[in-house]
């Protein structure tokens, strides 16, 4: 089982997987990281278009009292919603990559996992410097941007928790790959994003309060759009799957990692 | 002091046709009997590696050399007994591995050592020497994809040595790489060496372990054979496959039908029975043209006292080209000594062509003070009555410290000696043990 010390110590690894990953994703590509940008610019215009003109949904005021933008009141859990599925997605391959090195040499296989993380956490901050601009152009800039920060913390380690155990389970059965990128779909909508909460049923809020990520959509929101500080249970929500999902992701994988490397 | 401690480890495997690949079949599968599709690479394995001294792993494909050195490395887990390693550890299982296709020599070297446990700073300060230990100096900002075999396979060894380790591992892959690349190689393990680096080897080439390890263990599927001194264990080893060869290649032979075999007689050992057969022996010098010292095999040994002549000499003095059998026969050995050494110990030991281990002696084991020896000297054994049977033997001769621990001059099974009949006596074996009947009762 690796401890985090074990793990820190091999932090200049760390670095460089992640390095590695970033410089070889656009090698060979012409517009390079643009496409790092280009892709969640899509995904937000396609959502703007069809739920905020063809469906009209209707977005809050903001936070400075007269801002009322669909298309900003969903790139801030938008960008939420891109870290968790981003890291998911990276770290669903990143321990079936890793296995050729691991099973040459030995470094502690949580290393690949915490680089996936790494650069997943990049292009989140990436989108989230890009939605300040975005806010501080439209004249929506307050101190509560700050309380972002604590949030996408929270949310990197609930991601990786997560991530560790599909990854691993990816490697032992490839049922788990399918079965995420389904289970993905059913949470993007399970979580409001696309939506305000207000406007579905009451018995089915409850439902979704269930969900973590619903907190963090939540928290983003108040941060960038809303200006509020986010409520006791959206902070226990999050604090509490972060913990759970961190802690029993690194058991499960530490244990069994060096398992799953042998049948490699 | 011990680099690494290997105590009682055994290592098990499922084998990969009984694990369930999807959900599904771990779900429906009925027969989940475990035990069945188990077997074990490891057995009860034991040894010590002290620092600084270069220990190998020998043993035939399959006999869990490599997954021992995976345990070491810590990349597998034992599954009984534990592993102790202290010291910085670099593995070197595959030459290149985490080379990545698309990224620079330069990006890929900084790659590799991270991964061995290097930091920044210090691939920094040995930067240039990678590069220039492996000639791709030209090509190190280029891609690694477009890197011939022979590049990338000499960067990745260049990078694993380079790291400084107190402890390395090696898989098997000094063998890649030209004559001229090996040799540096081998340069720079016996300067890592000097050094107090711990190496641990994987190889096939006996040459290696002979040369240059201290110890060695033997494995046979996963259970030590044998672990000690590793020219010991080198030889044991070859004489181990020579000797299944010889069974393979009688029971070909009987398989083929005996036509061409002279020996009628089938109790007649498959060993003593090679002596018939020269098409083995192409690497053995043959008595017949009375061998010096600079035609016999290979040797090895520190080199302080050597063996310049080994002569097989008839009772009045004279070469003798063919041995009879039950007549007596001297051995003369010539040595001589750059330094004053000791008590030597000159041994001799004969070997049939298939391996087995006839006799031995030496003059320890004789009791005889050999006292100081500084310059040129000589041995002579002499058996009165030869006991060995017509057939062809190697011998092998030795010069080694007072307690056979040291070994400064080593030719292995390097003359050949041919004996023939002397007598109509018919004895089949490899000795003549003698002796008389006697008959009692009968009528």
């Amino acid at each position: 089982m690796s401890t985090p010390i074990q793990v820190w110590n091999y932090r200049t690894l760390i670095g460089n997987l992640a390095q590695r990953d970033l410089k070889s994703r656009y090698k060979k590509s012409v517009l390079g990281w643009l496409w790092s940008l280009i892709n969640p610019a899509v995904t937000l215009a396609i959502y703007t278009v069809v739920f905020g003109v063809f469906l009209r949904a209707e977005p809050p005021v903001a936070g400075n009292g007269t801002t009322s933008s669909f298309a900003l009141f969903l790139f801030c859990a938008l960008v939420a919603w891109n870290f968790f599925s981003g890291t998911i997605n990276t770290l669903i391959g990143n321990f079936q990559a890793a296995g050729g090195l691991l099973t040459r040499t030995y470094f502690p296989p949580e290393c690949p996992m915490i680089a996936g993380l790494m650069t997943t956490g990049l292009q989140a901050l990436l989108e989230t410097a890009i939605l300040l601009v975005f806010m501080v152009i439209v004249g929506n800039a307050s101190w509560t941007f700050l309380i972002s920060l604590p949030v996408l913390v929270l949310l990197a380690l609930f991601s990786y928790g997560l991530g560790l155990i599909v990854g691993l389970g990816n490697v032992r059965f490839r049922d788990v790959g399918y079965l995420v990128g389904i289970a993905l779909q059913v949470v993007f909508y399970a979580t409001p994003i696309v939506y305000p909460i207000t406007i579905v049923p009451e018995g089915w809020q409850a439902l979704l309060r269930v969900n973590p990520l619903t907190h963090f959509a939540d928290g983003m929101r108040d941060a960038f759009y809303l200006h509020t500080m986010p409520t006791a249970v959206n902070w226990l929500m999050m604090g509490g799957s972060a913990v759970i999902s961190l802690v029993v992701g690194w058991w499960v994988f530490s244990v069994n990692a060096p398992k799953v490397i042998e049948e490699l | 002091m011990s680099a690494i401690v290997v105590d009682d480890v055994s290592k098990k495997f499922r084998l990969q046709t009984d694990r369930a690949h999807s959900v599904k079949e771990l779900v429906t599968r009925r027969d989940r009997s475990a035990g069945t599709d188990q077997f074990w690479a490891l057995r009860h394995v034991s040894f010590e590696i002290p620092e600084g001294s270069m220990y190998a792993l020998v043993g035939h494909n399959g006999c869990g050399k490599s997954t021992l050195l995976r345990c070491i490395a810590g990349i597998y887990q034992p599954t009984e007994g534990s592993i102790t390693a202290n010291g910085r550890m670099s593995t070197l299982l595959e030459l290149g591995a985490g080379f990545h296709p698309d990224l620079t020599g330069r990006e890929n070297v900084y790659m590799n050592a991270t991964i061995l446990g290097m930091g920044r700073k210090q691939i920094d300060r040995v930067f240039d020497d990678i590069v220039e230990f492996a000639g791709v100096s030209e090509f190190i900002d280029s891609p690694v994809k477009i890197y011939s075999s022979g590049m990338y396979v000499r960067l990745g060894f260049s990078v694993a040595v380079h790291v400084d380790p107190e402890i390395l591992i090696i898989d098997e892959v000094i063998a890649v790489g030209d004559e001229q690349f090996q040799r540096r190689c081998f340069d720079h393990l016996y300067d890592l060496r000097k050094r107090g680096t711990t190496v641990v080897v994987v190889t096939h080439g006996m040459d290696t372990v002979q040369t240059m390890c201290d110890n060695a263990i033997w494995l046979d599927h996963g259970v030590p054979q044998l672990e000690g001194p590793a020219p010991k264990v080198a030889q044991q080893y070859l004489m181990a496959v020579n000797r299944a060869e010889a069974e393979g290649d009688s029971s070909r032979q009987l398989a083929g039908g005996d036509e061409d075999d002279d020996h009628d007689d089938s109790e007649v050992p498959a060993d003593n029975g090679g002596g018939d057969e020269p098409a083995s022996t192409g690497d053995y010098r043959d008595r017949a043209g009375a061998p010096s010292i600079t035609d016999a095999g290979t040797h090895w040994g520190s080199g302080e006292v050597r063996i310049t002549a080994v002569d097989v000499l008839a009772p009045d003095g004279s070469e003798l080209v063919n041995i009879n059998s039950g007549s007596q026969v001297r051995i003369r050995i010539a040595l001589e000594s750059s330094v004053a050494v000791e008590n030597p110990t000159v041994g001799i030991a004969l070997h049939t062509e298939g391996g087995v281990h006839v006799t031995g002696t030496n003059t320890r084991l004789s009791n005889l003070e050999t006292g100081v020896v500084d310059g040129a000297a000589a041995v002579e054994f002499t058996s009165d009555r030869f006991p060995l049977l017509p057939g062809s033997y190697m011998m092998s001769v030795a010069i080694e410290d007072a307690f056979s621990q040291h070994t400064y001059d080593r030719y292995d099974m390097a003359w050949r000696l041919n004996v023939r009949q002397s007598s109509d006596k018919v004895i089949h074996g490899l000795v003549d043990v003698g002796g008389e009947w006697e008959l009692s009762g009968f009528r």
